[in-house]
């Protein structure tokens, strides 16, 4: 057996880490066909809120970051659908704000340490058992909701008024699909880190449509792609005591490029 | 055609939209029956999108009201009874990972419940859609590399596969050759007359096919309606309806030949 499964803490961070690529690369399939990319860095950055908070005041910072990406989803969402606002202006505008809050409420608390650190880049060394399974519990239903309403999300990425007059009910699918992004994003943050898991959900679908098959493959090429980048980059992390998140990016990027070059017209 | 059904598909009452004080339609009442077969025709700007927009519950009216099926929209439930294909139908992101079939399986959708997977049912209608518009041979195909006339096919196959009662199509000839608008009307026609699906569409191109149409609507902030458009249709009113001076030209039965002018 190789010496890497060996470790525990390499054995979680594996369960961890391929149960985020499968959550990451099916939700980010919806969420690039959308043009909603920039909002997974943006939930990505509201959720270092929550963490920020959680390493205050001692509260899981798992759990507050899920409770604050979703909280940032559903303004964001509302924002989006009330006002007349851009959308990438308002998604700028809220992962400016998130950072920013973050910084100030860790500066605050005097938590500014390796600790924060694991959670903008990624460290496989710090995922814990209750990591595993808050990732299982909050992860689980958000794949079901997904699966269950892939149909109503692909043909709302596709044209979001047909689909509301053929009687889909668009608003309440898109606060879903925002709301188990968000989700999906604040579990992710231990294995990936915050600043690189935006990655994570959109470079395995943009390699993927580069293939230029249908919806079905789609989402599997960019199943696999996001699979192997975690596994691949988990070991690199491992040999090379690099940031986990940094290895992982690498990885998907090599494959994006690959990708690019052998459907090059 | 008769027009004696007590209920009609659309029935609207005062219907005015105002946008920041500018009127851009007033007072617009018309009813829509089954089995039907009616174009929109105004100038750009008039307010003929923004009507169907309305009419779709896209749009809220400033004031007036929309029934369908003898509902109030918002109480409106039975959208696949509706098929629309909106004016940018055949202008498909080229890189949307789509087949034929993908989007044609859309039109289900919306009828089939949230647990579901496809019937046996759906795929029979999906392909009947896809037969009916004869791209059957094409269902593997990306939409992405389809031509405009293949592309808007398509669409109206997706509209078709969810068996509506009435077809709204918005300008269905944006970015489609000649040859294929021609095969695109004489398909219209064929659904209107031997399924009875009603029609309702918006276009410029009312001399192709006056010859087809039970009612014609001009809109230009108001409606004008045409119950015998052969008759009713004359340069004078086209061209107060334009605002410039018009020439109809027919090129349904007098293919090669000059157009008559006025």
């Amino acid at each position: 057996m190789l010496e890497i499964f060996e470790y525990e803490f390499m054995q979680r961070a594996f369960i961890a880490g391929i149960f985020i690529a499968i959550l990451a690369s099916i939700s980010g399939t919806f969420i690039v066909l959308k043009r909603y990319s920039l909002m997974s860095e943006t939930l990505a950055h509201s959720a270092l809120v929550g963490v920020a908070v959680g390493l205050v005041a001692g509260y899981n910072p798992l759990w507050v970051a899920v409770i604050v990406a979703v909280l940032s989803a559903w303004l964001i969402e509302y924002l989006r659908t009330t006002f007349t606002l851009y959308s990438d202006a308002i998604l700028s505008i809220i992962l400016s704000g998130s950072l920013a809050l973050a910084v100030i409420i860790v500066s605050l608390g005097g938590a500014f340490n390796n600790s924060l650190f694991s959670y903008l880049f990624g460290s496989i060394l710090s995922v814990s058992n209750e990591d595993v399974l808050t990732i299982f519990l909050f992860g689980t239903p958000a794949l079901a909701l997904l699966l269950m309403f892939s149909k109503e999300l692909y043909f709302i990425a596709y044209d979001e008024e047909v689909a509301k007059t053929s009687g889909i009910k668009v608003k309440l699918l898109n606060f879903l699909l925002v709301t188990v992004v968000a989700i999906i994003i604040a579990l992710s943050i231990r294995v990936v880190g915050s600043l690189l898991i935006g990655a994570l959900m959109v470079i395995p679908t943009s390699a993927a449509l580069q293939y230029r098959v249908g919806f079905k493959n789609t989402i599997l090429i960019s199943l696999f792609f996001a699979l192997f980048s975690v596994v691949f980059g988990m070991s690199l992390s491992f040999y090379f005591s690099l940031p986990s998140g940094a290895t992982i990016v690498m990885s998907v990027i090599a494959l994006f490029i690959l990708s690019l070059i052998v459907n090059k017209k | 055609m008769s027009l004696n059904f007590k209920v009609p598909i659309f029935d609207v009452k005062n219907l005015s939209f105002r946008v920041r004080g500018v009127n851009i339609l007033s007072n617009i009442s018309l009813e829509i029956f089954n089995g039907e077969y009616i174009a929109i025709i105004g100038p750009n700007g008039g307010g003929k999108t923004t009507l169907i927009r309305m009419l779709l519950g896209l749009e809220n009216p400033s004031s007036g009201t929309v029934r369908l099926f003898g509902k109030k929209l918002g109480e409106f439930k039975q959208w696949y009874k509706i098929g629309f294909v909106p004016q940018r139908a055949s202008l498909v992101d080229a890189n949307f990972p789509a087949t034929v079939e993908d989007i044609v399986k859309m039109g289900r959708v919306a009828k089939r419940g949230i647990f579901a997977g496809f019937s046996k049912d759906d795929a029979s209608k999906v392909e009947d859609a896809m037969k009916k518009m004869d791209i059957l041979d094409l269902k593997e195909k990306m939409v992405g590399t389809l031509s405009g006339g293949q592309r808007q096919r398509v669409m109206i196959a997706r509209a078709l596969a969810s068996s509506p009662e009435i077809l709204i199509l918005d300008e269905p000839n944006t970015g489609v050759d000649i040859v294929s608008q021609k095969r695109f009307y004489k398909l219209l026609s064929k659904l209107n007359k031997e399924e009875n699906i009603t029609i309702v569409f918006i276009t410029h191109d009312i001399g192709v096919i006056a010859d087809d149409i039970g009612r014609l609507f001009t809109i230009n902030q108001k409606a004008t309606i045409c119950n015998n458009p052969k008759e009713t249709l004359s340069c004078e009113d086209m061209s107060e309806l334009y605002g410039i001076e018009a020439h109809l030209l027919s090129n349904h039965k007098h293919e090669h030949k000059e157009g008559e002018s006025c």
